[in-house]
This record gives structure tokens, sequence and C-alpha cells, in this order.
């Protein structure tokens, strides 16, 4: 008995289990840097007064006018030229020990000044183009900290949303556990997110032409695209491109994402269920699935948007003011994603009323993504903050789609598996029919067989034997019959069933083995009649396939002849000759040196002429010569 | 001594000529008649030196009868009694371990002539029956073309060759510048060895079958 292997599903049960504990863990993990980071211990500083440079400068008293009193989060819009922003030590931020301040969110070329001395920073100074921001964490030497300090934190201005966040200061320990975790997210999270997207995308067009949902794949390629564009986007410090490009590369990557994720949605809610109508109606494109054609045109249409609205932007942003015109386009990239987010939250619900929970791994990865995109899109066009669940969410989407994807690799496998299996068992059956059918061809030709060679052996009987023997009873009936000549007509019976036999006997089927067989029936007969029989069988080579007919036919013309030699010629030798003659032929003859007879009008002619018949019948050639000092019948074979 | 014979056979007319002619025989002793094979099974306990065993029985073939004769009795000369001496058959007894068969024939002479032929230590052997050997030979060759060594040695084929070609004993001797009784002790070596061959091949078998387990 085989054990049968653990089913199929489990393993994939225990697969899923798995894999969601993973994202379960790794969300944990980032929810909870998120939250570290969001929470630093100290004083948070959201109350600032800011100046541009060069108006003020570092330490100096700021030149009233320009910003003044702020509120951070603050976006500056929209020169690029540095702002310092201005802030006061406490009495208990000067009584802390080994002070620091937390910048959580500025350009890399953000630096802090105490009183007009410079005492930390990094990245390139005052690049135009250096858009991505790090997290800084900035010892204040103890000298510098007493209460009434002026720190001024000088920063990049730039586009979009607020690129400075409240700051913090306290304790450099206490701030540093929050510096590490925004490090996490602002910095390590993009890189693995880049490297993963890189991943899928790769995967996704390579193994689109071999799985079947090439839409699935392609749009999925899409979405791991722009996803790579924009964390290698946050990733790039100073780009060698224009700031504007760099922006509007960055706008490109936003673009995709809303597209190909839409894209993504209409695959996955129709490609594994047909749709329901052929012909749709303009509400379908929003609740139900869409026919093959119908996503194979979205999948054109989606990267023909994508170009669309790059060329859309590029020409806005030539345009009138710069700065003006990427604002107008990322809220209109805001209101178009919340949109297609919408329209994604919307098929997901529909997807799962009609079908259920039938993939609950992915329906809930995906509803976290698209629920993390909404939510990161209204913080951060509306509250100017930082969205950071969509990384969260986007970190286990691949995961969960890996799942999924075995789940149905699996299932194209087991079905394979049954199909291949259902054809082993179709073929093994109908293998054993076609072994069945040709036992019974091949019984049928041996019963074939059988029949003619009993039929042949019937003739043979009625031929010899049975005349013989009906001939005995008829002259015994008539009391004609001697008891002399009962025992001659019966020993006549049985010599030649005995030569009947011999003919069915195989041996190795040459003729010589025939004849040889042969010897004992007629060589008594010659020696009865006062003769001698001379037995000269000599080698003539391969001489197979003698089968019982011909041999029989062989001995009836040899007997025929032995009898008519006895009969006429009163020989006092018979020879049984076998051998090559001068044509190369086999011929067997039997001669006798009796006085012979006229075989052109002999008393024998009823012999001769079944002789003859007989010859013919085993493809043979029959001479017989006669004259007064013997006969020769011979056989050419 | 006059040599003791048993005969197993079913016909009862044959039975009555044999045992007449062995009883008339000065040299040869009747002493058991059996007509089925269980009770020539039962027979063979009887002190003789010639079995005559028909291979057609009612209760089975004599064959398995020789076989198990030849096997409890080494020195025990059997001979096969049929009508027309079919040579497959005749064969098969031969590698069972019958020492010479018997034509049924209306010459009650004849039967007491093969006994004697047979206990002088003679061994008949018809054109068919040479035919059907060699052709076994040759079917076992085409089979396993390296069996280590042929079953008969070139001599002995040859010898065969022309008894299957019709030849008698003496005709043979004169072609191959041997004596007659040379040709004989030839052919009581192919008896010899089919029976021989036969028998290792049935131990193969049922060591191959686990009938028989040899011990290390």
């Amino acid at each position: 008995m085989i054990e049968k292997p653990p089913s199929p599903r489990l393993k994939t049960s225990f697969l899923a289990v798995f894999l969601i504990g993973l994202q379960i863990f790794f969300v944990a993990v980032l929810l909870a840097a998120n939250v570290v980071a969001e929470r630093a211990p100290g004083r948070l500083i959201d109350q600032a007064i800011a100046n541009v440079k060069p108006t003020g400068a570092p330490g100096e008293e700021f030149a009233p006018g320009t910003l003044g009193a702020i509120r951070l989060p603050a976006p500056f819009c929209c020169a690029q030229t540095p702002v310092i922003v201005r802030t006061t030590l406490t009495a208990a931020d000067a009584a802390t020990p080994d002070l620091a301040l937390l910048i959580p969110s500025a350009h890399d070329n953000a630096l802090v000044y105490v009183d007009g001395e410079l005492i930390g920073g990094a990245g390139a100074p005052s690049t135009e183009t250096n858009t991505s921001r790090r997290p800084q964490l900035v010892r204040i030497p103890p000298r510098y900290a007493r209460e009434g300090a002026v720190i001024d934190v000088s920063v990049q201005r730039a586009i979009g949303f607020a690129h400075l966040r409240p700051l913090s200061l306290g304790r450099y320990d206490a701030l540093y556990p929050s510096y590490l975790a925004l490090r996490l997210l602002r910095s390590d999270l993009p890189f693995i997110n880049a490297v993963v997207a890189a991943f899928i995308a790769v995967f996704c067009v390579c193994a689109a032409p071999l799985l079947g949902a090439r839409g699935l794949l392609l749009s999925l390629a899409g979405l791991a695209a722009s996803w790579l564009l924009q964390h290698v986007w946050i990733l790039v410090t100073d780009p060698p491109w224009s700031a504007l490009t760099h922006t509007l590369l960055y706008l490109i990557g936003f673009l995709g994402a809303v597209l190909f994720l839409v894209w993504f949605f209409i695959e996955w809610t129709s490609a594994f269920e047909p749709p329901e109508r052929a012909a749709q109606k303009p509400s379908d494109l929003l609740l139900h699935p869409w026919s093959a054609s119908a996503r194979q045109r979205l999948g054109i249409a989606t990267a023909g948007l994508v170009a669309l609205g790059a060329g859309l932007m590029l020409w806005r942003l030539n345009v009138g003011e710069e700065m003006i015109a990427i604002q107008d386009i990322d809220r209109v990239l805001g209101f178009l994603g919340l949109v297609a987010m919408a329209f994604c939250l919307l098929r997901l619900v529909t997807h799962i009323l009609r079908g259920g929970m039938r993939e609950p791994i992915e329906m809930a990865s995906f509803l976290v993504v698209v629920l993390s995109a909404i939510a990161d899109i209204v913080m951060v066009r509306f509250f100017s903050s930082y969205g950071v669940l969509l990384g969260v969410a986007a970190a286990f989407f691949p995961l969960a789609l890996m799942v999924s994807l075995a789940g149905r690799a699996r299932g194209v496998f087991e079905a394979a598996t049954a199909n291949a299996e259902r054809l082993n068992a179709l073929v093994a059956e109908r293998e054993r029919e076609i072994v069945a059918n040709l036992e019974e061809l091949q019984r049928r030709e041996r019963a074939t067989l059988l029949l003619e060679e009993r039929a042949r052996i019937m003739r043979d009987m009625h031929d010899g034997i049975g005349g013989q023997l009906l001939g005995l009873v008829l002259q015994a009936k008539a009391n004609k019959l001697s008891g002399e000549s009962l025992v001659q007509g019966l020993e006549e019976s049985l010599a030649d069933l005995r030569v009947i036999v011999d003919s069915l006997e195989q041996g190795d089927g040459s003729l010589a083995t025939v004849l040889g067989a042969f010897r004992a029936r007629i060589e008594p007969r010659v020696e009865a009649a006062g003769a001698q029989l001379i037995w000269e069988i000599g080698d003539v080579g391969e001489t197979s396939g003698f089968g019982p007919d011909r041999a029989l036919q062989l001995y009836r013309i040899l007997q025929e002849a032995c009898t008519n030699a006895l009969k006429h010629g009163r020989p006092d030798r018979i020879a049984v000759t076998l051998a090559r003659n001068d044509t190369g032929h086999i011929e067997l003859s039997l001669s006798d040196n009796g006085h012979g007879f006229d075989p052109t009008h002999a008393r024998g002619g009823r012999g001769l002429s079944n002789m003859r018949y007989r010859a013919e019948r085993i493809g043979a050639q029959l001479r017989v010569a006669s004259s007064g000092a013997g006969t020769r019948v011979s056989l050419q074979l | 001594m006059s040599a003791r014979v048993a005969l197993i056979e079913d016909d009862p007319i044959l039975r009555e000529a044999v045992t007449r002619t062995i009883s008339l025989a000065p040299d040869l002793e009747f002493v058991a008649a059996a007509e089925t094979a269980a009770a020539g099974r039962a027979l063979l306990d009887t002190p003789m030196e010639v079995l005559l065993i028909d291979l057609a029985l009612p209760d089975g073939s004599g064959i398995d009868l020789i076989r198990e004769a030849s096997a409890r009795f080494p020195n025990l000369k059997i001979i096969v009694v049929s009508i027309f001496g079919d040579a497959s058959s005749v064969v098969n007894a031969i590698e069972a371990g019958a020492h010479g068969y018997l034509l049924k024939s209306a010459d009650p002479g004849e039967a007491a002539d093969a006994i004697r032929a047979v206990l002088t230590g003679g061994a008949p052997i018809s054109p068919a029956v040479a035919g059907h050997i060699l052709a076994r030979i040759r079917g076992r060759a085409s089979v396993s073309p390296a069996a280590s060594t042929p079953l008969l040695s070139d001599k002995e084929v040859a010898i065969l060759t022309e008894l299957s070609k019709g030849f008698r004993y003496k005709e043979v001797a004169r072609l191959h510048g041997i004596s007659p009784n040379t040709v004989g002790d030839h052919v009581k070596s192919i008896y010899r060895k089919l029976a021989v061959n036969s028998r290792s091949e049935a131990v193969f078998e049922a060591v191959q079958a686990g009938i028989i387990q040899l011990k290390d």
C-alpha cells in the first residue's frame, strides 16, 4: 500500500499562514518604526520664525518682512533659495545633558547654526536639484547650550509639499531611536521597495508570455516599474538632470502608479471570472468583469495614458511660471489618484460581493494598499504631512501576490496533473483494449490456421487412409476379403497414417530431415520386394521451410514413384538421391534398374498425372525418364 | 539372469500383446503391468531392469512418471512406447530420462528386439527424433547465443545431422570413418546430455522460482 503524499491543499495552507505571519510581523515592525519616528521625545518645535537667505544671515536679527512667524510643517513655495528657520533654546533645553536637534525631514543640505556658528549639516550645499529628504540628528555642543541661544536651520526650499517638518530638541540618546526609525522609513525602506519593484517588474515581463494571465502580469510590471521610478527618485540625492526634469520624473512615476494600479485591479477582478454578458454596458466598466479583448485594449490605453499624461505635464510646465505649473499638476494628480483609488476600491468591493472572500490574503492586502494610498494622498495633499502607509502596505503587497500566484500555479499544476493522470488512465485503457484486440486477432488467426491445417489433414486422410479403409469395409461386406488381404489393407492404412504423422513432424524443417523420416516408410517395402534401397542424401545446403503440406506431397510423390518402380520394373535396386544438379538446382530423384516402361502411354497414367499435380503444388518440376535400363523420376525443386 | 520388465499401458490389446511377447522371450521376464500413471507409480518399487511406458496415459502424461522413475532408479532402463513415435514427445521423454523408444507395431518381435537393444547399451534414434533434437539445440542457441558451453559437441551435432537425413548407424560410421559402436556411444552421450541438461535446467528454474532453497 503506497502512502499518499500530504494533500497539496494542506501545504498551500501552511505556506499561506506562514506568509501571512511574515506580513503581519513586517507590518508590525514598520508601524512600530513609524510610531517611534513620529513620537520623538523631547521638545517639539512647530512654531518658528523664518526668513529667506541672503536677506537674513544665520545668527543675525531678521529684518522684518519676508516670511515672519510660521507653523511647521510649512510648504515654502516656490523659489529655491534657502530658508532660515529660527527658534531659541529654553532654560529646560539648556539644562538637558547632551542636547541634540532632530530634523525628521529636510533637504539633505540642511545646515544647523547656533548663535551664527555652523555646528552641523550634510549634503551638497545649495544644490537646487537636491530634493531628497533624509533625517538628521545634530549634537549641540555644551558650550552653546544656554538659555536664549538662537538655533537656525537653513534648508533649501522646494516645490510641493512641506519639506520641513516640526523639529525636536532633546537628549541625544532619547532622540536616537526616532532617528533610526526615520532612517529606516526614509532611506532603507525605499531601497528595499526599489529592489522588490525591480524584481517584480523583471519577473512579470519575463513570465507574461509563459503564464496565462498576461494582462495581469503586464499591468503588475507597469505598476512595479512606476513604483521603482518613485523610489529611485527618492534615493537619488544629486541627480545629473535639472530640478524640473527631476520633478517631472516623480510626477510621471506617480501617474504611472495610479494608472497601472487601476489596470491591475481591473485585470485582477476580471481575469479569473468570465464576463457575465457578451455586450457590456458602460456601468459594467465600473462594476463587472471586463472581457479579455476589452482588457487588452485597456492595457494599450494605460501605456498611452501615461505617455499622454507625461506630454501634458511637459506642456503645462512650459506654459507660464514653472512653480505654479508644478503646483497645478500636483493638485490634478492628487485628485486623479483619489478618484482612481476610489474606483479600485469599488471594483474590489464588488468583486468580493460577487464571489465572497475567495482569495482572502490577496484581497486583504489589496484593500490595505488601496486604503493606504487614499490615506497617504489625503495626508499629503490636505494636511501637508508625510504619507507612510502606502510604503508599509506596498511592502507586503508582493508577498500577498506571491502567495496568490503560488496558489494559482498550484491549482493549474494540480489540474494539469489530474489531467495527465486521466490521460494516462485513458491511454492505459486503450492499450489494454488494443492488446486485447490484438490477442483476439491473433487467436482468430491461429484459429484460422488451425482450421486450414485441419481441413488439409482431413483432405489428406480422405485421399489416402479414408479411401483405403472404405474399400476394405466394402470388400469385407461383399465377403470378397481374405484374411491376408485384410491384414495387408490395414497395414497399408497404418502406413499411410504414419506418413501423414511424419509429414506433421517439423523437426528442423529441412528437406534432408523430411526425407530422413521417410526412409523408414519405404525401406521395408523395397526390401519386401527383394530390392535394395540405396540412400544418397547429399549436403545441399540450407533448405528450410518444408512444412507439413510440402512434406506430405513429397512423400506421396516418392511413394507413387516407388510403387510404380516395384510394380512395373521389377528392379533389384532402388536409389533415392538428393543433390544439386548441373544447373545448380536441388534435385530429388528416385531411380531403379528395372526394365522400364513407356511414360507416354503408361498403364499407371493416373499415378503419373497425380504426381505431376502434386509436384506443381509444391512448385517443383517433375521429370520421368524410362528406358530398358531402368526408370528415373526426378523432382527439380 | 533374465531381465525383469514392467509395462505401463492403458490399451488392453497392446498390453496383452507385449506381455505375451516378453513372457515368451527366454531372456526377458515379465514382472508387472499397470494401466494408469498412478498405478505405475506404485509399481516403481517392484525390482526390475526395464520399464516400458506409454506416453498417453488416461490420468496424465507419462513424462512425469519417467522423470520420477529416472530420478529414483538411475540404473532402470526406461523405454517409451508410442504408436507413431512422434518426435517431439519422444525427445521430451529423452529429456525426462528415457533411454529409448518403441513403436507400437503389429510385429511382437520388435518389442523384444528394442528391449534387448537398450539393455545391451544400444540407443535407437529415428531421423525425425534426430531432426527434432537438432532443431531444439538450434532454438536454444538462438535464444541465448552467449550460453557458456554448447550442449552438444560438434562431432555429436554432425552425427545427429547425418542420422536426421535417414542414414543408418553403419552408413554414418562409414561416412565418418568410425565404428558403428562409436556412433551408438555418441547417441547415448547425446541422450545423457539432454537428460542432464533438462534436469539442471529444471533445478535452475526451481531455484529461480524459489521452489528449491540452496544452502550455502
